[in-house]
């Protein structure tokens, strides 16, 4: 199994970080509105893909950018990005806020993508089933809500958050309130989300208590052609929690 | 001392009646429940509050100071105007400071609008400071705490533009359109009433004032730490061709006065407590809405935490602010000494904290009027040589 290497390149002004192994069809992960789940789940994938996953400007490693106020200034990096990296047409797979932001991509570039995974994307407005409001949680709340099995996120959170950890989660939020401070949520997203052409999967744990696994309705509607899964007994973080979740993507990916 | 002290007498209109089970809530702000507002008690404490700055200036305060904030038992003046303009026909003398509405909160136009009505109102006796506003505020606000600080620049842009040059103008910005800035009225001082930015010393808001020129009203920023961004800021503002003069650095000092110093502190302790321990409580969340701050300040101000916003140890809080508690004699002398030390002529005196009674708040007025002021008047050089 590849271990991830790091590169550090400039995309459109702004140093980007990513981490990538493997070789053969690109496959770009796109990360939630955190980092700290990581992304080592993609190293069993790197037999197969050429696996990508950078950090979004604004947070982990990667720098800054306050000209970046909403989620298609992402959708324009990633293009850069791909250009740079000279990707042809990418699989997709995108985490929470990630998946909002691939299926974003996707409904406006269908012909830069082959596939489309989603992890419990947010972005769906379901009024009787609303997301939870992330900024509002206290940050050291936060952890406890990802997941169904604490064990899963514990190795990768530090015992006692030190001062750099919190400053870390800090500027990620900040990052988070530019884009979704007034609006977190954007009823354009699902106005276009019918433009989705490419083949898609979509994988739920049935114990989300960020985005309720209820969503999955309204994206099957929007979205008719999707592949639905449900795992029973994991949360936000399903593929980390259920490692058949990230097989059944890796096999739905080729 | 080269010019006159200046009194300022601030008032932050606390709601003094705390649920009893108080001390179960992590914070008095944002969350706590309005259903423990009885606007009854409201309409009891808006008269004897209004009635306490009317007497500071019958007294021969030189300004009455309000300020604003938002989902607070620590202040029943979510809209300072509405306060000020009550004072307006109530007061005759003494200035009147809204210290103030953050210039991002409200629209420019409004906000250029409602001081100007102020200020002609009053004939000409306004004065402004504009705040970013607490991290609480941007809780209890639409306004993105990410973007403030160039939303914040924005408008204050539009506000002068708005005082200063004949309507109808234009602004196409990043936040704002005005196709027709063009207010009625226009502020009677010109160019316009005096101001001031309100800030806690990060390098953002000493800036601002630099560049414009305005006076620095810091809130809760230790001693130390005031003298030094004061330095920062003659400095800053030299760079931009402006000369600051000591009225525009007020003092923010919680001042109490009794006959002796013993009686003060008995008398005022279980106020200034309660005031640190309860009124400003409330939790880091709040605080720092994300984006507020710069990750560099977070950094500063969690290293620094638990100073205040829900501890009490006089002697820390004696180290750390302006306190200044005890005989007409002790109390003129740390304020002559301070104002020395920082090079301000301006104290702004928190005369009633926390669930100060309207007794304490009327001896404390009068005393520090009839026997603090004229000591430190006394000794001021150029009025010995006129008298």
């Amino acid at each position: 199994m590849a271990k991830l290497k790091r590169d550090e390149l400039t995309v459109d002004g702004v140093r980007t970080v990513m981490y990538s192994a493997g070789s053969g069809e690109p496959v770009v992960f796109f990360h939630g509105a955190g980092t700290v789940d990581g992304f080592d789940f993609l190293e069993p994938w790197a037999d197969r893909f050429r696996v990508i996953a950078a950090y979004h400007p604004g947070f982990g490693e990667s720098g800054d950018d306050p000209t970046f106020t909403e989620l298609h200034d992402y959708v324009m990096h990633y293009l850069e990005l791909f250009d740079a990296l000279k990707l042809g047409k990418v699989n997709l797979v995108g985490l929470s806020l990630g998946g909002w932001l691939a299926a974003k991509f996707v409904s406006e570039h269908n012909d830069r993508v082959k596939k489309l995974a989603l992890i419990a994307p947010a972005g769906i407005i379901d009024p009787k089933h609303p997301m939870m409001d992330v900024i509002k949680v206290p940050g050291d709340q936060i952890p406890g809500l990802l997941v169904s099995n604490f064990e899963v996120l514990k190795k990768r959170l530090p015992e006692k958050p030190d001062l750099d950890f919190i400053a870390d989660r800090y500027r990620e939020s900040g990052t988070v309130a530019r884009l979704l401070w007034e609006h977190p949520v954007q009823p354009k997203f699902m106005r276009y989300l019918h433009r989705i052409k490419v083949p898609t999967m979509i994988v739920w744990g049935d114990e989300d208590k960020i985005i309720p696994v209820q969503h999955t309705d309204t994206w099957r509607k929007l979205i008719p052609h999707a592949d639905i899964k449900i795992y029973q007994g994991a949360g936000h973080l399903v593929h980390l929690e259920k490692p058949e979740a990230a097989d059944a993507i890796a096999k739905f990916l080729g | 001392m080269a010019q006159p002290l200046r009194f300022s007498c601030m008032h932050f209109m606390p709601y003094a009646h705390l649920p009893e089970d108080h001390k179960q809530y992590k914070s008095l702000w944002v969350d706590l429940s309005n259903k423990h507002y009885d606007p009854e008690k409201g309409h009891t404490l808006y008269q004897r509050y209004l009635k306490e700055l009317v007497l500071a200036d019958q007294l021969g305060f030189d300004a009455v100071v309000v300020n604003e904030h938002h989902n607070t038992v620590y202040s029943m003046m979510a809209t300072p105007n509405i306060i000020a303009a009550a004072l307006v026909p109530q007061t005759t003398r003494a200035k009147i400071c809204v210290w103030g509405t953050p210039a991002n909160l409200m629209l420019p136009n409004r906000l250029a609008e409602e001081y100007a009505t102020l200020d002609v109102m009053s004939g000409g006796r306004l004065e402004v400071a504009f705040p970013l506003g607490t991290g609480m505020e941007y809780w209890a606000n639409p306004i993105n705490p990410a973007t403030a600080r160039e939303k914040f620049r924005e408008s204050l842009k539009i506000i002068l533009q708005a005082w200063t040059a004949d309507g109808p103008t234009t602004h196409y910005g990043t936040h704002y359109t005005y196709r027709f800035l063009n207010p009625w009225p226009r502020p009677l001082q010109r160019p316009h009433p005096p101001c001031y930015i309100v800030g806690t010393g990060s390098p953002e808001t000493i800036d601002i004032a630099a560049e414009y020129g305005f006076g620095y009203a810091s809130v809760f920023v230790p001693m130390e730490r005031s003298y030094e961004l004061v330095q920062v800021l003659r400095k800053r503002a030299k760079e931009f061709g402006h000369t600051l003069r000591p009225e525009q650095f007020p003092l923010l000092t919680f001042i109490y006065v009794a006959d002796t110093d013993e009686q003060a502190r008995t008398e005022y302790l279980p106020h200034l407590k309660a005031f640190f321990e309860d009124y400003v409580r409330t939790t880091p969340q709040y605080l720092a809405p994300p984006g507020y701050l710069s990750v560099d300040q977070l950094k500063i101000r969690a290293a620094g935490a638990d100073k205040m916003h829900g501890g009490f140890d006089l002697d820390l809080l004696s180290k750390a602010f302006f306190i200044a508690v005890g005989s007409p004699e002790t109390v003129a002398g740390k304020l002559s000494h301070w104002a020395e030390w920082m090079g301000s002529s301006h104290i702004n005196g928190v005369m009633h904290v926390a669930d100060m009674p309207h007794w304490k708040t009327v001896k404390n007025l009068t005393l520090f009027a009839e026997q603090v002021i004229p000591r430190l008047r006394q000794s001021e050089p150029q009025r010995v040589a006129a008298e």
